[in-house]
């Protein structure tokens, strides 16, 4: 039941007068202010991006990436240019994980004898692991084994390469983070290069429109008009490998998208009364553009730049593919996956590693610029 | 229509004839000899060689003679290192066919099922269904074609021996396309995956349509409608989406050429590159912005075919 005041309610009847207060005898009569704090745009967008589970998980997974490719070619003792021709092509071993059966260092060798196992000057001892496969081929008894290849090659006991090594005795590890870093960096650099190039170009055919915007459009349309396969090709070939050229071939023809989005934000801003406020007030066109107009695209141009970096990644992994890539001792994903792609029937650790991680790193971004996109722009959820 | 459809393939000309100034003044213009550094030539012998291809007249000589070759003899030039004294066009009519074989292919398994997937995660949205589609999705649209590839390789031709691990060169008919099934498939999946969530995408805004609605009214069933009239109008724009795609395929094919060893276009560009033989290049090069330049322009065309709606070349 409420408690209501009511002259029949008794209840009330018999309250001591002096109780009774007036409440704004003295006080201004005004509105209540807000008790909670007001939440502002990017507020209020990383409270929608949180909400959303994929998106944080990917963005961790991006993290925990970009951490290794920070920190982990310093985590062990190799350079990621070491070359050790005794310790080539070396299976992936780490020390704490090998007591478990996983990482132990162990590859299959086919085809052995059974009664050559016990030969210690062959399999040295506690080398082998696991003997299967068990069978007599005419009147020999043939088996398969696995064997610690660490203690069958004689390699000491403190030499320890956690992702194997490659086919110059390389450690995997360095390498892959290395090539982590090389190409994040490439995709970073290019992508910040596109956005920058695109919101300058797209902002200022956007404001002025007319005839500029015709001339400034009909210029984009030219150079995408270029396959991209054709332009990033002859760009490299002119200016030879390298990370700055890549930077730059990636950067060619990229920048057009971001332009377009800009100019299109820009006519539908360009038209608003507080533009024409300002204008009124004398604010320059300059000031107009980047302090008034610009920061209305602020969401769509860090989704767009989420979704450039793995189309960025892409690239340069595909380039390396082609014997474009980056020059030979420095590594980058693309490296790493086309090297190891060659001896994937032998040592499928080389490439396993690297492609697990440009896939983790792909789908993470893609996931991240979906849940990015969602909370930018909610109007656009699961287009 | 027609005046449009004339500006068009003006504007893809001029574009291509500016590819085709650029590529060849850029391959021209990297250093070296393409004769450098061979021990057993003497230099009389350098020289003729490059009278004999023009190399020892100025850039712009060389372009007309260039041009004039291949305008009136259809010659592209001739392969220098690669296959020496071959001209460029027939080592073209040797490649071309099975890079076509395999692109045609993954583009003609990836319809159907890209086709059936949006569908069926447009019409269970928001169920298991739907998230399932959307999940393989984005890993098929994240993982590169490569990746694919490599994994595909080792998982099922190498460890499993369903598939040839390499495509071999003298089968023939269903034999071919069994030693091919690989390419093929991590091709596909990547236009699979984008058919299917631009197909969702395009079937789930239909469905709440006005149209739909009085299809429902005036008596049809849930699947009458969506399959009458929903699936029909969602279908049209995909054509937008499917001729570009086919020049995306191409370009992947040139990582997965070279995987698989299929002798084709992909692999004569990675090789041509790294040897280097820049006749060839050049060649390539020319022949993946003709195939690029006209899907683009196929596909201007067709908008205006397949929905009469937009006015094609219009002004206002």
């Amino acid at each position: 039941m409420l408690n209501v005041y009511t002259p029949d309610n008794e209840k009330y009847n018999n309250i001591d007068k002096s109780k009774f207060v007036l409440v704004q005898a003295e006080k201004e009569i005004h509105d209540a202010k807000f008790e909670t704090k007001a939440v502002g745009f990017f507020k209020d967008a990383a409270m929608r991006f949180i909400r959303s589970k994929i998106s944080v998980v990917a963005l961790i997974g991006i993290l925990f990436i970009l951490f290794l490719a920070i920190f982990g070619p310093g985590m062990n003792e190799y350079g990621y240019n070491d070359q050790n021709l005794d310790y080539i092509n070396l299976p992936p071993k780490i020390p704490v994980l090998a007591e478990y059966g996983i990482f132990d260092g162990g590859r299959v060798l086919q085809n052995r004898r059974v009664d050559g196992l016990d030969d210690t000057s062959r399999y040295p001892e506690g080398c082998i692991l696991r003997v299967f496969n068990e069978r007599e081929v005419k009147g020999v008894k043939m088996c398969d084994i696995e064997v610690d290849y660490y203690k069958y090659a004689g390699i000491p006991e403190d030499v320890v390469f956690w992702f194997g090594s490659d086919y110059l005795g390389r450690d995997l590890w360095t390498r892959m983070w290395r090539g982590a870093r090389v190409s994040l960096f490439i995709a970073f650099i290019s992508v910040f290069v596109n956005v920058f190039i695109g919101i300058v170009y797209g902002a200022v055919a956007g404001y002025y429109g007319g005839k500029t915007d015709m001339i400034m459009m009909r210029i984009t349309e030219i150079i995408n008009a270029m396959p991209q396969l054709v332009v990033v090709t002859l760009f490299i070939l002119f200016f030879g490998t390298g990370i700055l050229s890549i930077i730059l071939a990636l950067v060619v023809q990229n920048w057009i998208g971001t332009a377009r989005m800009i100019r299109a934000q820009f006519y539908r801003f360009k038209g608003s009364e507080y533009v024409l406020a300002s204008r009124t007030l004398g604010v320059k066109d300059r000031v107009l553009i980047f302090r008034h107009i610009l920061p209305n695209s602020i969401g769509p141009i860090i989704t767009r730049a989420m979704m450039a970096i793995p189309g960025a990644i892409f690239t340069e992994s595909f380039l390396a593919y082609i014997g474009l890539g980056i020059r030979a001792p420095e590594s980058s994903i693309g490296v790493l996956l086309s090297q190891g792609q060659k001896v994937m029937q032998q040592y499928p650790n080389q490439v396993l590693f690297p492609a697990i991680m440009i896939s983790i790193l792909m789908i993470s971004f893609n996931m991240l610029s979906n849940g990015l996109r969602d909370a930018f722009d909610p109007t656009q959820r699961g287009a | 229509m027609l005046k449009y459809v004339f500006e068009r393939v003006l504007a893809m000309l001029v574009t291509l004839a500016i590819i085709v100034t650029m590529g060849f003044m850029v391959i021209r213009l990297m250093p070296g000899s393409m004769f450098e550094g061979n021990p057993d030539m003497s230099p009389e012998q350098l020289a003729a060689l490059e009278a004999k291809y023009h190399l020892d007249k100025p850039l712009l000589v060389q372009y007309g003679y260039f041009l004039r070759d291949a305008f009136t003899k259809g010659d592209w030039g001739t392969s220098l290192k690669l296959y020496p004294n071959v001209p460029v066009w027939e080592i073209l009519q040797t490649r071309i066919p099975i890079s076509m074989y395999i692109n045609v292919y993954s583009l003609l398994i990836s319809l159907p099922i890209g086709v059936i997937l949006g569908i069926v995660a447009a019409i269970k949205k928001n169920t298991w269904v739907d998230y399932t589609v959307s999940f393989l999705v984005v890993i098929c649209i994240s993982v590169p074609s490569f990746v694919f590839a490599t994994l595909m390789q080792y998982f099922f031709a190498f460890k499993m021996e369903a598939f040839p691990i390499i495509y071999e060169p003298t089968a023939v008919g269903m034999a071919k396309l069994y030693s091919l099934a690989l390419p093929i498939m991590a091709l596909a999946l990547s236009p699979i995956a984008r058919v299917a969530r631009y197909l969702r995408a395009e079937l789930a805004e239909t469905i709440n349509s006005d149209f739909m609605l009085l299809a429902k009214t005036k008596g049809l069933t849930e699947r009458q409608a969506t399959i009458n009239h929903g699936i029909r109008n969602s279908l049209l724009p995909l054509m937008n989406i499917i001729v570009p795609m086919f020049t995306n395929i191409l370009g992947g094919s040139l990582v997965i050429e070279t995987i698989f060893a299929i002798p084709g276009m992909g692999g004569m560009m990675v090789n041509s590159i790294n040897a280097p033989d820049y006749e060839v290049t050049l060649a390539i090069l020319i022949f993946y912005s003709i195939i690029s330049l006209s899907t683009i322009l196929l596909v201007d065309i067709s908008y205006g075919i397949i929905d009469p709606r937009i006015r094609m070349g219009g002004k206002k």
